[in-house]
């Protein structure tokens, strides 16, 4: 509880620096907004074209899109900070973070916020309220209650796939370059129906970086596409489960990965 | 005994890095790498309320030892102890009680004012509202932290900034400061109050220093003890008495000429070295004057440019693989 | 020219690249070239009748745009080497330099595009027409084109982000402006949707600007599908970007410099 609380005075401090950039925070905001009006827009502009992709209409896709941005926005407000992991060690920020009687992780996390991620929250939104409304649907409590639970295990999953890799800097020093192959892949399972990349590319999202569970497999159910795809049954609700695992082991991997970093050196 | 160290070792493994386009590439495909050892067989011991200096040329290994001393490496083989605790085994109980300052980078919130980086040490150090608050006076008293303690820590003077940083570091009552290059780039004013306070903290709380710098004058003003280290051994550990003897009174004269010259004497000089257009007298400062000596040559030769600066580490470092400086046990008191 | 092979060399040799990042580069390239590829089958599948060309034109238009990103890569620009500068506060380094500013910029990142092309791109194009049905050009003329229309979608490229690179000295942060321009980069070039599947209003507008000259025309001269009069007018509307967007860029700088001389910096 400690710890917590000082998580959220170190954030509440993260906070109140962003602020002195004001301008940056808003351009910033609306910089987000734009791109990914421009992204939906491209592939809506393809998908009309063609009525339907793999059996996903355009605003299924849509749904598909956000219902991946909606995790995606609480991992980068809060833990974006994974991404930068390479340089707080070649600056040697990381060894100040040692210096101090508290976890890494928590100086770490508390470090900064990521406020480009309201500009996620809001597109995101947006973008599933009109999909929902546009493709007639009709949820009861417990479908949105499992709405809510999937944004949750998103987060998760895609945190500690990138805390994850993240560990891989206290080895090679390293690790931003891993993160463009993992944002390739984000971009595809976010923004299209996996199965319509072939199968050993469904392995890989789903059994080895398992960010499917994210968007693909969740909307399937809440899509009511189970039709589409018979065959997956228990998958469709694997997300939360998926999360704890990653979860679990992300964070034996970083305890790990800094008592090495501390044998090693940089 | 505040620090004990036994036999350290630290070994990193280097990528051979290779040049050109060729080089370039075999990178890629075949790196290579070298083993370097940076601290080799190192030991000493600190006493409670000790000022050690702590100095080498770059890359001697100086770093490397005090990052095993806080607990953010674990040595290769030897051991470490601080206080009577192992740094890397049990980092945290280990931070409780240092403070630790690096001169090149700040350990504050860059974009808030100071005050709020030090209500959130307070938390994070658990420091009691009456240690904190008698704390705060007395950097109020000593380092006048008042004046600038609702300035975000980017807007503040390098020599605030490092008042601010030790302030930071001291906050929690540690019982040993590391102090990393304290006064690098700060002018001769705020150089006077940095070296006052760390002269004052370690008088009346008996808190022990290790200080790196290059700066002999720090070294001079404040530490009666000196270790320097070359290529991760200790070859030096002694007196600063001594120093002070032999490179108090030196001095050295850097003069640039219109033109490359061939090597002169010049009386009560030593030349020490030639560079392209510039040369290197060294001279006692009992001996002769910087003027008598710049009369002496610009009556020969025109001069440029000059400059008198202090000895350099490196220098120190030569002359005591020459011999003319021999480790001694420091005195006590 | 001696001075601009030497910035070039220099900052070739500089850029050691990192084995890992290297690696993690071609990886991430061969994913989004897979991806597109895919799609585009996919929807060839679908409805061949909606295509107006054959799908190994539309599979080449594809791989060849992903590919040509690791040449046209935004985050090595000019615009990230003056903001980088800014902050550390050395621009003023490189204004004591005896070299024209923008020359300067320029030889630096054609040194490194070069490594690119050479390291990156050519082995990219190799392993595509192995594995995702990448062709070569129909004719020698067509070569030829793409050649001409990719240096000068690279000079075109170069002034945009020159321009970037001034709004970061005015902004200084100029990160959040950046991610706009990568989107704007990415999409309305036609580097993943070529400019004829957009419906015609968008089509129209993204016609006049000059994003399009930096994927589309080249592309579209390599798959065959400008020919003739159109080929040579669509380079033609490239080489008149080029000096443009160049000229601005000088304009631009030379306004900034001489106000930085009176604020002393």
């Amino acid at each position: 509880m400690d710890t917590l609380r000082i998580y959220l005075k170190l954030i509440r401090i993260s906070m109140k620096a962003r602020m002195q950039y004001r301008a940056d925070f808003i351009v910033g905001i609306l910089a987000i907004i734009f791109i990914n009006a421009i992204s939906i827009g491209s592939i809506s502009v393809v998908v009309t074209r063609f009525v339907d992709l793999n059996g996903w209409n355009v605003w299924e896709m849509v749904f598909l899109y956000n219902l991946y941005l909606l995790g995606h926005s609480i991992f980068s407000l809060l833990f974006w900070h994974f991404t930068s992991m390479e340089s707080y060690i070649i600056k040697g920020t990381f060894d100040q973070f040692l210096v101090r009687p508290l976890s890494p992780l928590v100086q770490l996390l508390g470090r900064e916020i990521q406020y480009l991620g309201f500009g996620d929250v809001i597109v995101a939104v947006t973008g599933l309220a009109l999909a929902y409304h546009k493709l007639n649907l009709h949820w009861d409590v417990w479908q949105f209650g499992y709405l809510f639970l999937i944004v949750i295990s998103a987060a998760m999953i895609e945190t500690a796939i990138f805390w994850l890799f993240a560990c891989i800097s206290f080895w090679t020093g390293r690790s931003q370059s891993t993160f463009w192959v993992i944002w390739e892949l984000s971009t595809m399972v976010q923004q299209y129906p996996i199965d319509l990349f072939g199968k050993w590319f469904r392995v890989l999202v789903t059994g080895i970086i398992p960010v499917a569970f994210m968007n693909f497999y969740p909307a399937i159910y809440l899509l009511g596409k189970t039709d589409q795809y018979p065959h997956y049954t228990w998958i469709l609700f694997a997300a939360p489960f998926v999360a704890l695992v990653l979860l679990g082991l992300a964070s034996t991997v970083w305890r790990f990965a800094i008592n090495r970093y501390m044998s090693s050196g940089n | 005994m505040m620090i004990k160290v036994e036999n350290l070792v630290k070994e990193y493994k280097l990528q051979n890095r290779k040049e050109g386009l060729k080089g370039t590439i075999a990178n890629l495909f075949n790196p290579s790498f070298t083993v370097k050892r940076a601290v080799d067989d190192l030991s000493f011991e600190i006493k409670e309320g000790e000022l050690v200096g702590y100095i080498g040329p770059n890359g001697a290994g100086k770093s490397t030892s005090i990052k095993m001393l806080t607990g953010i490496l674990t040595p290769t083989s030897g051991t470490v102890e601080v206080n009577g605790i192992v740094p890397y085994k049990n980092r945290k109980a280990n931070a409780q009680h240092i403070g630790v300052v690096f001169g090149q980078k700040t350990q504050l919130w860059w974009d808030v004012p100071v005050i709020d980086s030090l209500v959130l040490l307070k938390d994070i150090y658990k420091i009691s509202d009456a240690q904190y608050k008698k704390n705060l006076n007395l950097f109020n008293d000593l380092l006048e932290l008042h004046e600038f303690q609702n300035t975000p820590v980017r807007q503040l003077s390098l020599g605030q900034r490092m008042r601010a940083d030790l302030a930071a570091a001291l906050l929690h009552n540690p019982r040993m400061l590391y102090l990393d290059e304290p006064t690098i780039g700060v002018d001769i004013v705020a150089k006077e109050k940095l070296r006052n306070f760390i002269k004052e903290i370690n008088q009346d709380q008996k808190i022990t220093v290790i200080l790196t710098t290059h700066d002999m004058g720090d070294i001079e003003k404040l530490c009666n003890r000196m270790m320097i280290i070359d290529h991760g051994k200790m070859i030096y550990d002694g007196n600063v008495d001594q120093i002070r003897r032999t490179f108090g009174m030196e001095r050295m004269l850097v003069v640039e000429f219109e033109e490359e010259l061939a090597d002169f004497e010049v009386p009560n000089t030593k030349h020490i070295r030639s560079e392209g257009k510039r040369k290197w007298f060294q001279f006692h400062r009992l001996q002769t004057t910087p003027s008598e000596i710049i009369t002496a040559i610009s009556s020969r030769y025109s001069i440029v440019d000059l400059e008198v600066v202090e000895p350099e580490i490196e220098e120190m470092v030569r002359n005591i693989y020459n011999g003319e400086l021999v480790s001694e046990e420091v005195s006590e008191g | 020219m001696r001075l601009f092979w030497s910035f070039a060399r220099q900052s070739f040799q500089s850029r050691a690249m990192y084995r890992f990042d290297f690696w993690m580069e071609i990886i991430s390239v061969f994913f989004s070239i897979y991806a597109v590829y895919w799609i585009w089958n996919t929807l060839f599948a679908q409805s061949p009748g909606s295509f107006e060309i054959s799908l190994a034109q539309m599979t080449t238009y594809a791989v060849l745009g992903m590919a040509m990103e690791t040449i046209f890569l935004p985050w090595i620009g000019p615009q990230v080497y003056i903001s980088e500068q800014m902050k550390h506060g050395l621009l003023e380094m490189d204004l004591m330099k005896p070299v024209d500013f923008q020359f300067h910029l320029f030889a630096r990142n054609a040194g490194e595009t070069f490594f690119r092309f050479f390291l990156l791109f050519i082995p990219t194009l190799l392993v595509s027409a192995y594995f995702f049905d990448f062709k070569l050009p129909a004719t020698f003329l067509d070569g030829a084109y793409f050649l001409v229309s990719v240096f000068f979608a690279y000079m075109i490229l170069f002034g945009l982000n020159f321009l970037m690179g001034m709004i970061s000295i005015v902004t200084i942060n100029i990160e959040s402006i950046s991610w706009a321009y990568q989107g704007v980069l990415r999409f309305l070039s036609g580097q993943v949707v070529p400019l004829w599947m957009f419906p015609a209003s968008i089509a129209g507008v993204l016609a006049v600007l000059p994003f399009q000259s930096i994927y589309y025309v080249p592309i579209s001269l390599y798959i065959g599908e400008l020919q003739g009069v159109d080929a040579v007018r669509a380079i033609a509307i490239q080489a008149v970007w080029v000096v443009v967007l160049m000229g601005l860029g000088r304009f631009v700088w030379s306004r900034i410099y001489s106000k930085m001389m009176v604020q002393g910096g």
